[in-house]
């Protein structure tokens, strides 16, 4: 009861702050320097078309009420059309934002797991050579700059051996065969999905190694281990059931607080692989002036965030019954 | 180096007691310190990247060919391999390699250690403010963090760089500082909230010390070492956020920093003939972030005596 009490006030905390994020984006197209009806109205729209946009988004009147307009057009889903795919800005997002999920789901759930093993390891064998390398590994890859190390994946991989696409998400050879079966699509994707998912891959379960290694050498030294050592248990069993649930708790604390910057690791990692997704089209639509893709691309990205913030304090509530709030 | 000033300073000062207490708190800090294998690494390697900022005058003395930004060899028009004259080779117009390099140092070292500057110096007073004050002024500025740090740093600097037009270095400097406090304000207001409870702070209270004076002299020695540390992971990943702008073309146009160097080999195409140019520059940021990463590590072992080794 108490925890939907707590649930209930989180969720009421996160719709204001997405509020707020779109109010201050609201202000920043309108009010930054130069003229705000270039940036909603495509400069290639013949006069009619924008006089009549100008008026439909309010363009004309009032601050206030170009923000109720605004939030009408949010509520209804109408973000505008693109300046340069032409296109309804939600088409184009409803269409690539698969594309992200799943490189960016199947990067955070990955390495996480590799993360909290390879960290359970470590603390096990603190300060012998195995935990040396794993700390030092951990520490070079979760340092290594993003697009460099994309580029040098797709150098070595892609160009000199081979062995993967070198960027995009399929091969229109196998798409435009009508008779192509759906397992050979999936297995098109999955090659392409390799080098980006192996980079962020990369990049990520470092920070969570470490995070795991720290943790779990504090909950090594709690009693309730030692109590498990006294009972005579078996170490694999200390180590596996009674210390790394615990211990890995933290884990899905960083990956809820660190999920902003990850994303900036997203963004990066699609525009280096082509990758079709909502982050490449962001950096996209900042390059071309796009405003209204950028407008809206900013904002589910930042809706994302909120949400899985949202998702994993559930998930902590449910992993650790200590907590009741 | 450092060993030698401190001790010598430690010698000038055996006349005053005090002081000198403080002086062998801060060596046997020291000493720990030293006695750490990443931090000592990264200390080195910083101290090279510092050399390299510091040499980034001499190449353009030597002959404005070797000008990072504008010096052309006059023989070469295109992106050829190490040579006598071209250390690590040139770039696609003929523009030495080594000198982009050395001057990628300086700029790394700017944008890194200013933006971390402020976005610290913000941090802590915030994170101080929000914990001493409590209420609605915590309520207010915690919930103000929260509305930053769902924000990603890049794309919002990518926004506003959409809105205002190329932004130059130390515009995108305050940017990145702007919204990258929260996440240390977090620490220093919980750091805060435990000071608060001990008892130095209620004598000073009833010793009728305003808060101010509370805030800055028994609250923020305390809270300092903490920022520190925090600092030197804000420096990486203001390097970072710098380098990958430049990459994506938005840097600041100006100035030749590492990320740019990556942008040009790879928007050139030169990715696969030419990786005399794409290592090094990559090698720099990563290196750097690194080194500023593990002298942090150090600095966290020696600020938290449970993660020390048993022995000691």
């Amino acid at each position: 009861m108490e925890l939907r009490k707590y649930l209930f006030r989180r969720l009421i905390e996160i719709t204001i702050i997405f509020f707020v994020i779109m109010t201050i984006l609201f202000l920043l197209f309108r009010l930054a320097p130069g003229d705000p009806v270039s940036r909603m109205v495509d400069p290639s729209m013949t006069p009619e078309d924008a006089r009549h946009l100008i008026s439909q988004l309010g363009l004309d009147q009032p601050l206030y009420q170009q923000y109720i307009i605004y939030l009408r057009n949010f509520f209804s889903g109408d973000f505008g059309v693109s300046f340069h795919y032409g296109t309804s800005v939600m088409g184009i997002i409803w269409d690539r934002l698969p594309n992200t999920a799943i490189l960016f789901t199947t990067s955070i759930i990955l390495s996480a797991f590799v993360g909290i093993f390879l960290g359970k390891i470590a603390s096990w064998h603190k300060d012998k050579k195995i935990d040396t390398w794993l700390t030092l590994g951990a520490l070079i890859c979760h340092t290594l700059f993003l697009p460099w190390l994309a580029l040098i994946m797709i150098w070595f991989f892609a160009y000199k051996i081979g062995w993967f696409p070198l960027n995009g998400i399929l091969s229109p050879e196998i798409w435009i065969q009508t008779d192509a079966c759906f397992f050979s699509k999936l297995i098109d994707v999955l090659h392409h999905l390799i080098l980006p998912l192996a980079t962020l891959f990369l990049i990520h379960f470092g920070s969570y190694l470490l995070i795991m290694r720290s943790s779990m050498l504090d909950t090594l030294k709690e009693d309730y281990i030692t109590t498990a050592r006294a009972k005579g248990l078996k170490e694999k069993i200390i180590r596996n059931h009674h210390a790394a649930p615990n211990a890995a708790l933290p884990v899905v604390t960083s990956i809820a607080l660190s999920l902003a910057f990850s994303i900036n690791g997203g963004a990066l990692t699609e525009t280096v692989f082509s990758w079709p997704g909502i982050g490449r089209e962001l950096v996209f639509a900042v390059s071309n002036n796009d405003y209204p893709l950028a407008q809206a691309s900013f904002l589910l990205i930042a809706a994302v965030v909120l949400l899985s913030n949202f998702l994993v304090d559930i998930l902590y509530a449910y992993l650790d019954p200590r907590i009741r709030y | 180096m450092v060993t030698n000033t401190s001790d010598s300073m430690a010698g000038a000062l055996d006349m005053l007691p005090k002081k000198r207490q403080k002086i062998s708190a801060f060596n046997e800090k020291w000493l720990i310190f030293k006695e750490n294998f990443i931090g000592r690494a990264g200390l080195i390697l910083l101290s090279l990247f510092a050399l390299m900022a510091l040499l980034s005058f001499i190449p353009p003395l030597i002959d404005p060919m070797y000008h990072p930004m504008t010096g052309v060899d006059p023989k070469i028009s295109c992106s050829v391999g190490p040579s006598i004259h071209h250390w690590l080779g040139t770039d696609f117009i003929g523009r030495d390699i080594l000198s982009q390099l050395l001057a990628g140092a300086k700029i790394a070292f700017m944008v890194g250690i200013s933006s971390a500057f402020i976005s610290i110096v913000l941090g802590t007073s915030i994170g101080m403010i929000a914990g001493y004050f409590g209420r609605y002024i915590d309520a207010i500025l915690m919930r103000l963090a929260d509305i930053i740090m769902v924000m990603p740093t890049l794309l919002v600097v990518l926004i506003f760089s959409s809105l205002f037009g190329q932004l130059n270095i130390w515009t995108i400097v305050l940017v990145i500082a702007l919204f990258r406090w929260p996440g240390v304000s977090r620490v220093i207001r919980a750091q805060t909230l435990t000071l608060k409870q001990r008892p130095f702070i209620e004598a000073a209270k009833l010793a009728g010390a305003s808060p101010i004076r509370i805030i800055l002299r028994h609250i923020m020695p305390n809270v300092l070492p903490l920022s520190l540390l925090y600092m030197t992971f804000r420096v990486s990943s203001a390097i970072i956020i710098e380098a990958a702008l430049a990459f994506l073309g938005f840097g600041d146009p100006s100035s030749v920093s590492w990320g740019m160097m990556l942008q040009w080999v790879w928007k050139t195409g030169h990715m696969f003939q030419a990786p005399y140019w794409l290592l090094p520059p990559g090698i720099c940021i990563s290196l750097i972030t690194l080194s500023f990463y593990m002298v942090g590590r150090a600095m966290d072992e020696v600020l938290d005596p449970r993660l020390r080794k048993e022995d000691d």
